[in-house]
């Protein structure tokens, strides 16, 4: 074993080797991400950045932050001004680690298209940034936000009393949009303005939210606040899906950004929802609300909250400030069921105005308006579908949606998404996620599909005003025993490596005593985890607690967990990963992960999601309140297997966002004996023997079918088994798309540029 | 090559390891015996102080009457330093009856010293003279830089802006047991030493260089007695006054350049006079020699991520941090690393511990963090031990494989020879081998032979 943890290697898997050659430009625009980064920015000192040069401010002291030519932001988070600077930079950049003390951000062409769409000007963000800024701003970093800005934002799509509309303040902007052939002709002109060049001038109001103009001076304060005057021409409706695809940036490269004047929407009817009084959105759930609704229209674009930070009552407000019909989707078929309760929960919507759509419920809504709750899948599914389905998705394709809610966007493979976003048609998008992890090119289809994000929370923020629960997150170091370790090395079980490292007896020990003391000592409530489902199962049967995993059906799902809620018997249940995403516990506050999906940082996040939801009192939960910690996160990893690195690298989002994992070595207690099971080596070995008979296939993965209707695209994407799946590092979505990619005809924006010539001109300057 | 122990130990054990004849004429200088004074343990000085003007040897006896017994051990301690530095001396009579007296040349002092008051070992020059007097701040900010710049000089580093005058020679004496160089072709290595030394805090550097200056000052043909009442009396001047350099004899004029490169003193030349500024370094060298518990204020921010920000202009600090973090970005106030597993084994092969690391990273805590209980996060701490645990995992033993025995009976007689001597390490009876220790092999090739007759 030479250095002991031969598991955890220092070297990088380059993990989208394979996918690289397919898709060059993607792999291209993945450095952009700070995480993709790692590999270049952690491999040591070749690559270290030596900015001493810069010029230091008299009064540094009382800035706030460094910025570096490359585009990092250092902030420092107790400097006086932070507040302001966090919200700026949150705007402007993307955040790449925020513990503590120091944050630190990157600027990406795509977060400056963020700042942009939400109403920032290039001048306004230089001049912001070096107000702030110790030393004087890198020449290299304000020409790089010249140039990425340039046309960013520039164009909107405009939706007025149902006729659409291309706005702009910048006219010539128009004029070169006009010149395109596609977006001339679709064009309608005015009678009496003949020629190209004559726009619709008409007055807009400035940001109404000025939170950055506190940091400007008094004059650029007026500025800001005068009315500006827009430049638009109308455009055909049946043209809209051309136009925006003529704009993208493999095209024209002014992508619209989209925006609902739905206070004057008189065509579609309205909805009569307002939030119930006892439904008072957080500090920050109220910004996100500002940013998308800063200037009396919605914005399309992403909302980012961790789980339990209250995603569902941003999207039930924006739902009723919009008052229009609304397509709500989800994941699986108990997260839809949550959201209508959501919906029921927060608003005054009566219940006949809000139905379900999945496959064992198919409710239609009464009236000319109202919300339908249903899943992805449902949505996409390309197969046959039966008759009362077909005709719900016949009402959803033809309607004109105010608003499409978008849950848990991370998840959804690209090709799904377009298939819904051109099977629907809506004014507005928001997509909501926890994590927004960004290890594939997938944002850049989200921010050009649904929209930039809007809004992105601190999650150490949230903990310190007790929002969310404050975690200990702990990594328990379980060694292998002598014979599970000699089988793991042989090299006949290849295969069932990961079934002998989660078998591990040790492992099984100290997940036993966890459960036996959180249950008795504490009388918490516990969910353990488990991918692998030979694993699931034993432990389950072993422990004697309900389990639930991908064929468990709807009804005895929701049975469980009905009881696990409410009754004192069940303590302890344990979920395949099935329970990943959106399934609402709030009652758990300790995980025990006993093996994950490689080193997904999603999965990992999306996890812990599930005891975030705050516990206890608001006051004892605060800073400096009575409980420490109130919840709890156990990962038991087994020592010197493979288990190791992956779980190094699962980590490593949490970590970024200032989470620490504590490392335990010593459980169970040495002292512990009998009264956990396996102690005896006869024990033991039965259960080895028991793993090695045991089929291949019986050992490894679940095979997850999500919900009846779109089993064929699950399916033939989980098993790829390819060397970024091993490495995890891509995640189970960047499989997913790389499928997609492969089927041809898939999505209407297939025609992704190949060709590194037809690269983005900005990314194809940071390859050259 | 001898290795060099890292102590820092303080300034007076060395002026005790002096012999005798020396020490006595070290107390002819009323500056060395009053800095001997402030150096000593309290209750040490009391006595002294109670001896000062009694003429005739005192008993232990009476002596140890003027203690309550709870504090006997102190009282021992007290006297055995005092008799270590002579200033005490001991005489047993024919009674075997231990008496005490101070030492004659330091009571005299002592008493000029409190009957007169103290003087300055030399008058400042009048201002009217000097020109560019640097403020205070200045001054500090020079020592700094020129402690720096000599430990650039010292670790070889290529970062070094300026160069030093401190001889080649001398740097080779300064870096012995702080580098090693296998051969002439590559560049010397910090060994385990230096790197300890690095880590170390400025005062504790500071004691380890002046003790190597004045052990290897009989070399250069400089007594050490003379140089270490020099470098006492130094510490009794005054910060950031100038004095010339024409009050001083030519032993004390050619090492005043080399604490000028240290940055002990600074060095002006006016029109006609050459003065010496005494630093913070140079007055704080009596005080701090004896105790080195002098704070300075901390840099260094860890977060729970092993990230690690350090408020540092200094490319010295950024030397050290390399020694064990990779470092990321250098800004013009700011220093950004990452502390990881490679960077710590790097750190590990070169001999640092990981309570090195970690008691560096707290002892120079940000102020932001210093309250913070604890000042470097426990994971991060915790992951550093662990890392080191995990390189001591695996125990080499020089051993032998034994193999082709005769018969079975051979086979099994050696291995219980071998368990009996305590050498089995292993054995496999299906195939007929055991491994031994290296050290029990002789033993076994004897017991062999024997079973082959």
């Amino acid at each position: 074993m030479g250095n002991g943890d031969k598991g955890r290697p220092n070297k990088k898997f380059k993990f989208s080797n394979k996918e690289e050659h397919k898709e060059p430009v993607f792999a291209d625009d993945n450095s952009y991400y700070p995480e993709d980064n790692d590999d270049d920015y952690r491999d040591g000192e070749g690559k270290k950045r030596d900015f001493t040069k810069l010029e230091l401010k008299l009064d540094h002291a009382n800035r706030p932050l460094w910025a570096c030519a490359d585009g990092r932001i250092f902030l420092e988070t107790f400097s006086p001004l932070y507040k302001q600077a966090y919200d700026f930079l949150i705007a402007i950049a993307e955040p790449v680690c925020r513990p503590e003390s120091m944050h630190e951000y990157n600027l990406t062409p795509h977060s400056l298209y963020a700042a942009v769409s939400v109403g920032l000007e290039t001048d306004t963000i230089i001049a912001v940034l070096s107000k702030l800024s110790k030393t004087k701003l890198p020449q290299e970093m304000i020409d790089f936000i010249r140039a990425s800005t340039a046309n960013y934002g520039k164009v909107k799509l405009v939706l007025k009393k149902n006729r659409y509309f291309i706005e702009s303040p910048f006219p010539e902007v128009l004029k070169t949009l006009l010149k395109d052939e596609v977006i001339g002709r679709a064009r309608i002109s005015n009678e009496g303005m003949r020629g190209n060049d004559v726009f619709t001038v008409s007055k807009s109001l400035g940001e109404i939210e000025g939170r950055h103009d506190e940091l400007l001076n008094e004059a650029e304060l007026a500025a800001a606040a005068e009315e500006k005057e827009t430049h638009s021409f109308e455009i055909d409706p049946a043209q809209v899906e051309n136009v925006k695809q003529r704009c993208l940036p493999n095209a024209l490269n002014y992508p619209m950004l989209e925006e609902y004047d739905f206070r004057n929407d008189t065509v579609n009817p309205d909805l009569d929802m307002e939030l119930k009084p006892q439904a008072q959105p957080r500090p920050y759930q109220e910004k996100s609300l500002s940013k998308m609704f800063g200037n009396g229209r919605a914005r399309s674009g992403i909302i980012v909250l961790p789980c339990g930070a209250g995603k569902s009552l941003v999207g039930v407000s924006a739902a009723s400030r919009i008052k229009k019909s609304c397509l709500c989707l989800a994941t699986n078929a108990v997260s839809v069921d949550q959201w209508a309760f959501q919906f029921k929960l927060w608003s005054t919507i009566r219940d006949e105005q809000i139905c379900r759509f999945t496959s064992d419920s198919k409710e239609r809504f009464r009236g000319n308006a109202g919300v339908v709750v249903t899943t992805y899948n449902m949505v996409a599914f390309g197969g046959k579908r039966s008759e009362e389905s077909e005709k719900i998705i016949e009402e959803i394709r033809n309607r004109e949606w105010g608003l499409l809610l978008m849950d848990e966007v991370h998840v959804v493979p690209a090709h799904m998404f377009r298939k819904v976003i051109s099977i629907t048609k809506s004014h507005c998008k928001l997509g909501l996620t926890a994590t927004l992890v960004r290890e594939d090119e997938r944002i850049t289809d989200l921010n050009f599909l649904i929209g930039p994000k809007l809004y992105e929370a601190n999650w150490l923020d949230l903990v310190k005003g007790g929002f969310i629960a404050n975690v200990q997150c702990a990594e328990v170091w379980c060694p292998m025993t002598k014979e599970f370790f000699a089988e793991y090395l042989k090299k006949e079980n290849s295969k069932k490596k990961q079934a002998l490292y989660v078998m591990n007896p040790n492992k099984f020990r100290a997940c036993e005593f966890l459960i036996r003391f959180h249950e008795q000592q504490r009388g918490d409530k516990i969910i353990v985890f488990a991918d692998n489902l030979f694993a699931l199962t034993e432990y389950a049967m072993k422990l004697r607690k309900p389990m639930i995993y991908g064929a468990t059906s709807h009804v005895e799902r929701t049975k469980i967990l009905e009881k696990f809620k409410t009754s004192s018997d069940v303590n302890t249940i344990f979920l395949s990963k099935v329970g990943d995403n959106s399934i609402d516990i709030p009652e758990a506050n300790v995980i025990i992960q006993i093996s994950s999906h490689a080193g997904s940082r999603r999965q990992e996040a999306q996890r812990l999601g599930r005891i975030l939801r705050a516990k206890g009192k608001h006051q004892d939960r605060m800073a400096g309140g009575k409980e420490e910690y109130n919840a709890f996160f156990y990962s038991l990893v087994s020592t010197d297997t493979q288990e190791m690195y992956y779980s190094t690298k699962r980590q490593q989002f949490l970590i970024d966002q200032g989470y620490s994992f504590k490392v335990i070595t010593s459980l169970p207690p040495s002292d512990s004996g009998p009264e956990l099971s396996y102690h005896s080596l006869d024990d033991q070995l039965a259960l080895l023997s028991k793993v090695l008979s045991a089929g291949d296939d019986a050992v490894g993965l679940e095979q997850l079918e999500e919900d009846a209707d779109g089993m064929a695209l699950m399916k033939a994407r989980r098993f790829g088994g390819s060397m970024s799946k091993m490495s995890g590092a891509s995640g189970m979505v960047y499989m997913e798309y790389s499928t997609g990619q492969k089927r041809p005809g898939q999505g209407q924006m297939k025609s992704k540029p190949k060709d590194p010539n037809k690269r983005h001109h900005l990314f194809k300057k940071r390859f050259t | 090559m001898p290795q060099v122990r890292i102590v820092a130990k303080n300034f007076m054990d060395m002026v005790a390891s002096l012999p005798t004849m020396k020490l006595d004429k070290l107390y002819e200088n009323a500056f060395i015996c009053e800095a001997i004074l402030r150096s000593l343990p309290p209750l040490a000085k009391k006595y002294v102080l109670q001896l000062l003007f009694i003429d005739i040897p005192v008993t232990a006896k009476s002596m140890e009457e003027w203690v309550l017994a709870d504090g006997f051990s102190k009282h021992k301690v007290a006297i055995d330093r005092l008799i270590q530095l002579r200033v005490l001396s001991e005489t047993v009579d024919r009674k075997k009856d231990t008496t005490y007296r101070l030492n004659p040349m330091f009571q005299l002092n002592i008493q000029k010293h409190i009957v007169h008051g103290g003087i300055l070992p030399r008058e400042p020059m009048p201002s009217n003279i000097t020109v560019r007097i640097p403020s205070l701040e200045e001054l500090d900010a020079y020592a700094i830089r020129q402690w720096e710049c000599f430990l650039l000089h010292l670790i070889s580093s290529g970062e070094a802006e300026k160069t030093t005058n401190i001889s080649p020679s001398m740097m080779k004496v300064f870096q012995r047991g702080l580098l090693s160089q296998k051969d002439d072709k590559e560049p010397p290595m910090l060994t385990e030493s230096g790197f300890q030394f690095l880590l170390m805090d400025t005062n504790a550097q500071l004691w380890y260089i002046i003790r190597e200056y004045i052990t290897h000052s009989e070399d250069r043909g400089v007594d050490s007695a003379d140089l270490i009442s020099f470098m006492l009396e130094l510490s009794f001047h005054v910060t950031g006054e100038a004095y010339n350099v024409n009050t001083l004899n030519d032993i004390q004029r050619s090492i005043i350049r080399d604490l000028a490169d240290l940055g002990l003193v600074r060095l002006q030349q006016g029109r006609k006079d050459c003065w010496f500024i005494p630093t913070k370094l140079a007055t704080n060298l009596s005080i701090c020699l004896a105790d080195t518990s002098a704070r300075k204020q901390g840099f260094v921010v860890v977060e729970t991520n092993f990230r690690m920000y350090a408020y540092s202009t200094s490319k010295l600090h950024c030397e050290i941090l390399r020694l064990f973090a990779r470092v990321e970005y250098q800004l013009p106030n700011l220093i950004v690393g990452a502390i990881t597993k490679e960077s710590l084994y790097k750190a590990f092969l070169n001999g640092i511990t990981a309570e090195q690391i970690i008691s560096f990273l707290q002892q120079n805590a940000h102020p932001r963090v210093a309250e913070r209980i604890p000042s470097v996060p426990e994971n991060v701490t915790d992951q550093i031990r662990l890392w080191e645990s995990d390189l001591n995992r695996v125990e080499m033993i020089p051993s032998h494989l034994i193999d082709e025995f005769p018969s079975r009976d051979v086979f099994e007689a050696a291995c219980d020879f071998a368990r009996e001597c305590g050498g089995l390490l292993w054995e496999s009876s299906q195939k007929m081998r055991l491994v031994v220790k290296g050290e029990s092999f002789p033993q076994m090739k004897e017991f062999l032979r024997r079973q082959k007759q």
